[in-house]
């Protein structure tokens, strides 16, 4: 029994908050091990058949065989997902931007987006066990920024070889070198993991501005470290820290004549957490975590003939939180929560890069999960989440999943999600003098700065906004997501998902006046309502025991309501192409900017259990509109867009019994480029790697 | 029946451009045709400067409406010219721009559907000194957009120019596009292409010579 429970608590520790999986579910976990625990969705471990909400887990041994070393390089092949990249390499889930997905790393959200994105490169992959993507509003567990859904990046757990080595060379001098060092003892288990890449960049359309990929150091490291103090109490460490130098020299040659910048960008992410696990009973147990975690970054651009320019933006956040999971019965279970949050924002595009703008938000959190029959769960949940820069907000989320039988289930989720304004819309206070000397105030402050300015002369008009201008709500999304899933035989399953987010109180700049001298003033105001929709298919069939055919399929419908209204009131006009305006028909509007109205992704896989693999992926994305070029401001068919495209990408290894393993690899296969919209996409690169795991005979 | 036909025609916008239709009241509305100007070189690019911007010599190049000519530079300070274009500026003949009647506001809607400028409209007259035009001048703000990721300039799609002439007549412009052949570039096209191809517009107008606001 005690050896039961030291297992169970490695298993549980991997999750930090989730400790002492219950005995109920534990013994599911141990019996089914083709069956995945899961833990972002409920945030106690449940396996994934069990589960009310739709989730995706990737593993560890999918990462590897992709040739995965980056965040953005595993997500982008997943089904609903799509790449932006604006301010680095975003994630837009359903059709949502990067603003409404939170990402987690064992659970604790990183922090320091740049106008919304948080650059998905940051993220190293060579020591991540799983990923869990959980689709739809999750506030109600997570709070701000969890409104399309939740990514989980879970670290790897003790076990293990207790050196690994790995090394990956590729295109444009890109190199990779990992090492990962586990130690184990009876009470103690830490992981190691030290990364670095580097890579020269590349510039897919020489002597332009539009800036590609630019030589990049990165270095990262997390250490983990877990102490059991007693059979009922265990301790866990996570560190992680990373640090990234960007170096460009952008020629930009116009007729001749060329004009020289360096520019210079340096940013350093660390992360703290401490988590405290205690189980009273095996009906009871608590966890107490503390987070913090600071942003860093710095970017300099020396121009020869310019003003030279820098940016900073430093973000804090730290948390405190407490956690208890309570089975009140056998069939009922309830987690309640509660912390506090401080977070501050130094930034350049300030007031002041001196002060610090703070914020703080105090929150309760409580979900109960009901087990009505073996084939009827119910949860509900809800979380209240106070602050002192904006308005409260309360996330309701109700969940159900039906087992009709072994091959059907369906599951079905309603929920508010919810994202908090941020610094940026708050506080900027940003005029560019090079493009018009407009400027932009975030509205926690606008009417005060204006009112300064005006009483110095300087504003010509105040429009109506500007009296509308009051403490910013924060966006809402209503979420509906309904699957189904069909386990066709022991070698099909298929999986129907259907899902519509309602977002409303959308956070959009308006022109709030003008200065005397013409030039605008902008601010933030709650306006815009929105809504993405659509279909997801995914589907599995095992050819024979070697070969693996699966694929995922994304349909997406999303738009502007307001932009609807105005197309259906007939006051919305496009161009045809002799340059004649007519009005615009409802059926010629293409929705939100950046949104593809197909996803398709099919990968055939080959593994022996000799340790031969292979595997050949696709990743098919139609079009998507970019720019609009009749002034219109509503996207339609006449405005340009971004051409589909198919990339191929295909890997293939042996590991070897000894430990060692082997791999060589190709991405974008037929050389896709589209310098201007897909700029994370370099032309074919190949790669090769090496990895050699230490042995260890304890462990097997 | 009659009336019926006389409804199709203006849906078809026909009204405007062939043929006379009578109103229900009876009163004979006297047809003016839309007329369009190709590829008027207003103040073409000469080459880039240090700073990257495009230079040109600064040039203004002045329009009759009434007599559907360029008019030359020598007579911008008299009443021959209606409208004038320079870059994206377009000025009319009035304030500092002109010593005319001229005149203009922006309308939103269809250059067919503008058959008579409302009575209480108000037009504008140029006021340099406060930048302040009768067209407003500037990205989203008057009659065009300017794309900074693509550096194109796009006609905004259902804007009307409301023009009071010169000696205080009234005609109607659409402008239909900025670059040389009417076809705005690609986004695509090469920085030279979007340079020197730019500031070429094509315009249709309409002109009532008799003095009422109707088209």
């Amino acid at each position: 029994m005690k050896k039961t429970l030291s297992l169970l608590l490695i298993l549980g520790l991997s999750q930090g908050a989730n400790l002492f999986a219950q005995t109920r579910f534990a013994k599911d976990t141990l019996e089914a091990s083709g069956d995945s625990v899961v833990v972002t969705a409920t945030r106690t471990e449940r396996k994934l058949s069990n589960l009310t909400v739709p989730v995706t887990i990737i593993n560890a041994k999918t990462i590897q065989q992709n040739g995965s070393l980056r965040l953005t390089d595993i997500l982008k092949e997943q089904t609903g997902l799509n790449l932006t990249s604006g301010f680095g390499a975003g994630i837009q889930l359903q059709g949502l931007n990067p603003d409404y997905t939170i990402i987690l790393i064992n659970g604790e959200p990183l922090v320091g987006r740049t106008a919304g994105v948080l650059d998905l490169n940051r993220i190293a992959l060579g020591n991540i066990k799983k990923i869990e993507i959980v689709k739809g509003p999750s506030s109600s567990l997570y709070g701000s920024e969890a409104m399309a859904g939740v990514i989980n990046i879970i670290t790897d757990a003790a076990m293990g070889a207790p050196l690994t080595l790995g090394f990956r060379y590729g295109t444009y001098n890109t190199v990779d070198v990992n090492l990962e060092t586990k130690l184990n003892t009876k009470q103690l288990q830490y992981q190691g993991f030290y990364n670095t890449y580097s890579t020269d960049g590349y510039s897919i359309r020489p002597n332009s501005n539009s800036r590609v990929t630019t030589p990049i150091d990165r270095y990262s490291t997390t250490q983990q470290l877990k102490w059991d103090l007693s059979s009922k109490t265990n301790f866990v460490l996570n560190t992680r820290f990373t640090q990234e130098k960007i170096q460009n020299e952008i020629a930009v040659a116009n007729n001749g004549i060329t004009i020289y910048s360096i520019g210079k960008e340096d940013i350093k992410d660390v992360n703290l957490s401490a988590t405290l696990n205690h189980r009273f009973s095996k009906k009871l147990k608590t966890s107490v975590r503390a987070y913090s975690t600071t942003y860093d970054a710095v970017q300099n651009l020396l121009t020869i003939n310019g003003l030279p320019y820098r940016d900073v933006l430093n973000h804090n956040f730290k948390r405190i939180e407490n956690q208890t999971d309570w089975d009140v019965s056998k069939n009922l279970q309830a987690v309640i929560g509660f912390g506090a949050v401080w977070e501050g924002v130094k930034s350049s595009r300030y007031d002041s890069e001196k002060v610090r703008k703070q914020n703080e938000i105090q929150y309760a959190f409580t979900q109960w999960e009901w087990k009505a029959s073996n084939k009827f769960t119910l949860i509900g949940g809800v979380r209240f989440d106070q602050n002192t820069q904006f308005a409260s907000a309360y996330s309701p989320k109700l969940s159900m999943l039906y087992k009709l039988n072994g091959q059907h289930q369906f599951r079905f989720s309603v929920g508010q999600g919810f994202k908090a304004p941020d610094f940026r819309q708050l506080f900027l206070d940003f005029t560019n003098a090079a493009a018009g000397s407009y400027s932009v105030f975030g509205s926690a402050q606008a009417q005060q700065v204006i009112a300064k300015l005006d009483a110095l002369g300087q504003i010509g008009n105040l429009f109506p906004n500007y009296y509308l201008l009051k403490a910013l709500k924060p966006e809402y999304s209503n979420g509906f997501h309904f699957t189904w899933d069909w386990k066709v035989n022991t070698r099909s399953a298929i999986s129907v998902q259907l899902f519509r987010n309602d977002i409303k109180n959308l956070i959009e700049s308006q022109q709030v006046g003008t200065y005397i001298s013409g030039a605008q003033i902008y601010s933030y105001l709650n306006i815009g309502r929105a809504f993405t929709t659509g279909i997801e298919l995914e589907g599995q069939h095992k050819l024979n025991t070697n070969w693996t055919l699966s694929g995922g399929y994304q349909f997406l419908l999303t738009g502007d309501k307001d932009q609807i209204a105005e197309i259906k009131s007939g006051t919305v006009y496009t161009k045809n192409s002799q340059g004649y305006s007519r009005l615009m028909k409802l059926n010629e509007y293409v929705g939100l900017p950046n949104t593809s109205k197909h996803k398709l992704q099919v990968k055939l896989n080959y593994n022996s259990p000799k340790g031969y693999y292979l595997n050949a992926r696709a990743i098919y994305r139609s079009r998507w509109a970019v720019n609009n070029n009749n002034g219109n401001e509503v996207f339609d068919n006449g405005d340009v867009f971004a051409s589909g495209y198919i990339a191929f990408n295909s890997a293939a290894g042996k590991t070897f019994k000894n430990g060692l393993g082997i791999q060589v690899g190709i991405d974008n296969i037929s050389n896709y480029i589209d310098a201007a919209n897909l700029p994370n996409l370099p032309g074919r690169t190949f790669y090769t790697s090496f990895k050699y795991q230490f042995q260890n005979n304890k462990n097997k | 029946m009659k009336k019926k036909m006389s409804k199709i025609a203006l849906g078809l916008g026909l009204c405007v451009a062939l043929v006379a239709c009578s109103k229900d009241s009876g009163t004979v509305v006297v047809p003016v045709s839309a007329i369009t100007v190709s590829n008027l070189a207003a103040d073409t690019v000469t080459g880039i400067g240090v700073d990257g911007r495009p230079q040109s010599a600064g040039t203004t190049t002045y329009y009759s409406l009434v007599d559907n000519k360029v008019i030359a530079s020598a007579d911008a300070a008299t009443v021959k010219w209606d409208v004038a274009f320079t870059a994206t500026k377009i000025l009319v003949n009035s304030g500092t721009s002109g010593p005319g009647l001229g005149g203009a506001f922006v309308f939103k809607g269809l250059f067919d559907d503008l058959k008579t400028i409302p009575a209480d409209s108000l037009f504008a007259t140029d006021n340099s000194n406060a930048s302040s035009f009768a067209i407003p001048w500037g990205s989203g703000k008057g009659w065009y957009t300017y794309d900074g990721l693509t550096t194109l300039v796009n006609p905004i799609a259902g804007r009307v120019l409301v023009i009071r002439t010169a000696t205080g007549k009234f005609a109607k412009i659409e402008i239909l596009n900025y670059y040389k052949g009417g076809v705005t570039l690609s986004s695509t096209a090469s920085d030279s292409d979007k340079l020197t191809k730019q500031r070429y517009y094509t315009f249709r107008y309409a002109y009532q010579p008799n003095g009422t606001k109707t088209f």
